[in-house]
């Protein structure tokens, strides 16, 4: 009786001991992290560790923690996708592969999943933290606090993502978890609890966040930055915040009921009793199409940022990128029917969501147009961020045209749920999210760590990227039209191979160029004093970001600033380089308000974690301590009075000092 | 604030040589591509792309008539993205450099406005299209009426009943050419699934208690793949069937060795072939039980309460291969 109500459903059983390749991976795994654990205990690092990361406010820390979580998870992602090349490559004619069906189809449920909620997002809140607190002029985010339980929070979600890979198994459903497949007649195993409580816990990190950075976005802006001056990375991340504010209380309502269903036996979407399995499906996408443009729309930020910086010119037409951005916003909510066409709704609706969804292209064009005027007569300096953005065009415009091809309903008919529609989509968030969020890394990375990413490593890197991706996916548009549909395990007719061994050479590629990522990164930590960015501005920026030291100092600007125009610091520079210096004497320092750090944001997360663990599983002990837990611990962090200090003058004095000191020498 | 002196540090050389890489790279793989689809090609087309059906025809056209309007867009964006990232690089030192010119008119009422047009033109065909070949419409200008096949998605195989003939078969799909034939479908014991032949024309969902609808019309005689395209559990990868198109004699000859068949299709038979299995080879029926199909989806219509009504344990029996 107790052991059930401690351990629930959970028994050794769970483990799949017999399995090599899950046994292996769940081993890598333990490796890693006790490796990770004995360098920080050797070094005596556990305190740094605790009062400097976990419990940090600082929204460039929790960047930097989103940008490690999501290369972290952009490896198991990866991982999976290797593993379904390598199997269509080879389960052709009479081989059935090395996966059997029911570890396949838990490998591209878990690949759509990681990749988008523990690769894409994390990445872009990794970008959104480090960039738009400093290109408005703000100390930090609005909430410090909330941030840090957002982050605890995706960080959790993405750990029980992991956990079902040894501990029980994931959902076998695709990453969306139709029903009734995903509901308990079909799929009675932990794996889509898996599913729904890691991404309930991070959807609502999520949430917070987005809450978060509309907030900062509408009341930290410095003096003179009316909504008409910020950056268009800026207004982008806002726009997608108020897609995320709208769009995941959809998703988490979505996943409760789907959850109640499995839990107490309701039947809000199964296929009998009065459920609607298609409730599921409109609701889902209601979330699922806006999500992309959460995705894509900060893409669209870095890309003008990018452009305009490495143009050595104003980005073309801002207002009419504002707008554009806007349009889009508006948009995407009305189209997410697109995504089953072949429901059978008829005419009059599929009419209606596929003009909707053409539509969104004509915005979209105008600002690859703008995109390409900020080009036109500038003087472009070819850096690895440039790059991407050179390889973003080409490959964006493809994934744009062939998603405008399904948007005409009797085209999707033949090419909906076919390799066609796995190209196109990888090919605008390979090509359009990951590229544009790699651009926005490699842009902002020496302000969040004070040196710069290598580019000799960063362009080789680049080539196998955009090579790789180009013989990976080209083959699935051509599989696509010969009737090869997506998730498939093994197939009959041997004339498909070919295409799927090119494929896995191009995921090969794209390894390669993972690897010489993971190179760039550890030759640019050996070399950074060689690359060390000592002005505070590599490439000669235009925004607010660039007028700090690098790495930004944790309070962030030692004066606020305060804006009269669109490029201020550009502006800025090219009026002041003839005078000259302005002289340290003649500075004023003024104490500086800053928040506490605090561990409250990662004790709600683990508690979070441990109901999620707990509800997986059925265990209700464990349940009950992480919901009270949860509970009791944001109560007793409102009742904290300690939660900010002044940073005292001299401390101001001594850094501002400091960096001047660097950049004369530099 | 602070001014500050900065220098460019990027040391533009490398560039232009990763990039002229990367270009050639990209063309060796089109051709590569293009060799690859030429190879397998004639007779091993076996989707959109060799349509043998009405529908199927008119898709494949709708298809290129959308690629060559957006294409009016996507080549120059294509061209002008290589060509002003080559021409307007700092080490080409080209004269013209206007730092702050960031605003026209005329230029962007041109790409608010070409793409506004094309769009305007693709709705209008997307409208036309739609309601012409909305799979549930009857299909224009065919005289006969049109041949009646109730289609049931069962766990990883299908079931054909043709009603008029009184005949069925399962894993066997056997269609007359120039005859319109219209499906009725539906889905029972297995999750959502779709009904697909891509050389005849559109997809429709299958799903347990709804009947969805589809009007095809095939116009060469062969034999196609059919399939499902929505992945519904572990045999999804093996629910494919073959479809015959024949001519209305061979149709009437394939009917009538039907009717000779000693199994009939009664609600215990029906019972078995319940029972998830993969790969089956195809079975034939002579009789099939009144209103099965009418029964199929008011099963899930009528039921109530927490058990699944096709098992009272409510487990979907899971097959091990």
């Amino acid at each position: 009786m107790f052991a059930q109500l401690l351990f629930g459903n959970l028994t050794l059983d769970a483990i799949p001991f017999h399995s090599a390749i899950i046994m292996g991976a769940g081993f890598f795994m333990v490796l890693v992290a006790a490796t990770a654990v004995f360098t920080i205990t050797y070094y005596r690092k556990w305190s740094y560790i605790w009062h400097e990361w976990i419990c940090s406010v600082d929204h460039k820390k929790i960047g930097i923690m989103y940008l490690m979580l999501s290369g972290l998870m952009l490896l198991r992602g990866f991982s999976d996708a290797v593993l379904m090349r390598s199997q269509q490559a080879i389960a052709a004619g009479n081989n059935l592969g090395y996966l059997p069906p029911e570890h396949y189809d838990q490998i591209f449920s878990a690949h759509g999943v990681i990749m988008i909620f523990f690769v894409a997002m994390p990445m872009m809140f990794a970008l959104l933290n480090i960039a738009v607190p400093l290109q408005i002029g703000a100390r930090d985010v609005a909430y410090p606090y909330l941030n840090s339980v957002s982050f605890w929070l995706t960080f959790v979600g993405a750990m029980l993502c992991n956990a079902s890979l040894v501990i029980g198994d994931f959902a076998k459903t695709g990453w969306l978890a139709y029903p009734p497949l995903s509901e308990l007649y079909y799929s009675p195993g932990v794996g889509v609890d898996y599913f729904i409580w890691s991404l309930q816990i991070s959807g609502v990190g999520t949430l917070l966040a987005g809450i978060n950075f509309i907030a900062t976005i509408i009341k930290m802006r410095c003096k003179g930055m009316t909504l008409m001056r910020m950056p268009v990375f800026v207004w982008s991340a806002l726009c997608s915040m108020i897609l995320v504010a709208l769009a995941f209380p959809v998703l988490t309502v979505t996943l409760a009921l789907l959850f109640l269903d499995r839990m107490f036996g309701m039947h809000f979407f199964t296929d009998f009793a009065g459920g609607n399995v298609m409730m599921y499906i409109n609701l889902i996408w209601v979330w699922g199409h806006p999500e992309v443009y959460i995705l894509i729309l900060p893409a669209f930020g870095v890309f003008s940022e990018v452009v305009a910086t490495f143009s050595q010119k104003t980005l073309f037409g801002y207002t009419t990128m504002v707008w554009a951005i806007a349009i889009i916003t508006f948009l995407s909510f009305i189209v997410w029917l697109h995504h089953f066409f072949t429901m059978g709704a008829g005419a009059d609706v599929n009419t209606f969501f596929g003009i909707a969804t053409m539509v969104i292209a004509i915005p979209t064009g105008v600002k690859v147009f703008n995109w390409l005027f900020t080009m036109y007569q500038g003087r472009i300096i070819l850096a690895t961020p440039m790059l991407w953005v050179t390889a973003f065009f080409t490959t964006f415009a493809i994934g744009g045209m062939t998603g405008v091809m399904m948007a005409v309903p009797p085209v999707d008919f033949q090419v909906h749920n076919s390799l066609f529609l796995v190209a196109h989509f990888h090919n605008v968030i390979i090509g359009g999210v990951l590229f544009g969020y790699f651009a926005g890394v490699i842009f902002w990375f020496p302000k969040a760590f004070g040196f710069r990413l290598d580019e000799k490593w960063g362009k080789w890197a680049f080539v196998f990227w955009v090579v790789g991706f180009y013989v990976a996916f080209m083959p699935l548009y051509v599989l696509g039209l010969n009737g090869f549909m997506r998730r498939v395990n093994h197939y009959t007719d041997t004339m498909y191979q070919p295409y799927f061994i090119v494929a896995a050479i191009g995921a090969a590629f794209i390894m390669i160029g993972i690897f010489l990522q993971i190179g760039q990164v550890i030759v640019s930590i050996k070399n950074r004093h060689k690359l060390r960015d000592a002005t505070g501005d590599p490439w000669n920026g235009r925004t607010l970001e660039w007028s700090v030291a690098s790495p930004a100092p944790f309070y962030n600007f030692a004066e606020l600033p305060i804006v009269d125009s669109r490029d201020y610091f550009w502006e800025f520079k090219q009026k002041h380089l003839a005078e000259g210096l302005v002289h340290p004497k003649t500075m004023e320092f003024h104490p500086i308000h800053m928040p506490r750090n605090t561990s409250a944001g990662f004790i709600i997360a683990m508690f979070a974690g441990i109901a999620g663990f707990a509800l997986i599983w059925h265990m209700w002990i464990p349940g009950i301590i992480g919901v009270t837990g949860m509970i009791v611990t944001m109560i007793a962090r409102t009742f904290a009075t300690d939660i900010d200090y002044y940073v005292d003058t001299e401390t101001v004095r001594k850094t501002e000092l400091a960096h001047l000191k660097e950049m004369i020498n530099a | 604030m602070i001014a500050r002196m900065r220098r460019v540090f990027i040391n533009s050389h490398g560039c232009s040589s990763a990039l002229k890489l990367l270009a050639r790279c990209l063309l060796l793989l089109a051709a590569g591509i293009t060799m690859l689809s030429m190879t397998g090609c004639h007779g091993h087309l076996v989707g959109i792309l060799n349509p043998k059906g009405l529908v199927a025809y008119e898709e494949r056209r709708l298809f290129f008539d959308t690629l060559a309007l957006m294409l009016i867009v996507v080549l120059p964006v294509i061209v002008m993205s290589f060509t002003f990232v080559y021409h307007y690089q700092v080490s080409h030192r080209v004269k013209e450099y206007k730092p702050n010119w960031s605003h026209s008119i005329f230029l962007e009422s041109l790409w608010w406005g070409i793409p506004c047009v094309i769009i305007l033109v693709l709705a209008i065909l997307t409208w036309k299209k739609t309601y012409e070949l909305d799979p549930y419409k009857q299909i224009a200008g065919s005289g006969q009426p049109p041949l009646l096949i109730q289609v049931i998605a069962l766990p990883w195989k299908w079931l054909f009943i043709y009603p008029q003939q009184d005949i069925a078969a399962v894993n066997y799909l056997v269609l007359p050419k120039d005859q319109q034939v219209e499906f009725w479908i539906t889905a029972d014991n297995v999750p959502m699934s779709a009904f697909f032949i891509p050389q005849l024309g559109s997809q429709i969902y299958t799903m347990a208690g709804m009947r969805s609808r589809l009007h095809l019309l095939a116009s060469q005689t062969g034999n196609y793949d059919g399939m499902n395209t929505q992945y519904n559990g572990a045999g999804f990868s093996d629910m494919h069937f073959p479809v015959q198109v024949v001519t209305a004699d061979d149709m009437q000859k394939w009917i009538e060795q039907t009717r000779k068949s000693s199994i009939r299709l009664t609600p215990d038979v029906y019972n078995e072939l319940l029972k998830p299995s993969i790969g089956d080879q195809p079975k034939y029926f002579s009789g099939v039980a009144a209103d099965l199909f009418k029964n199929v989806i008011d099963v899930y219509m009528n039921s109530l309460g927490t058990a699944h009504p096709r098992n009272i344990d409510g487990k979907f029996i899971q097959s091990k291969e």
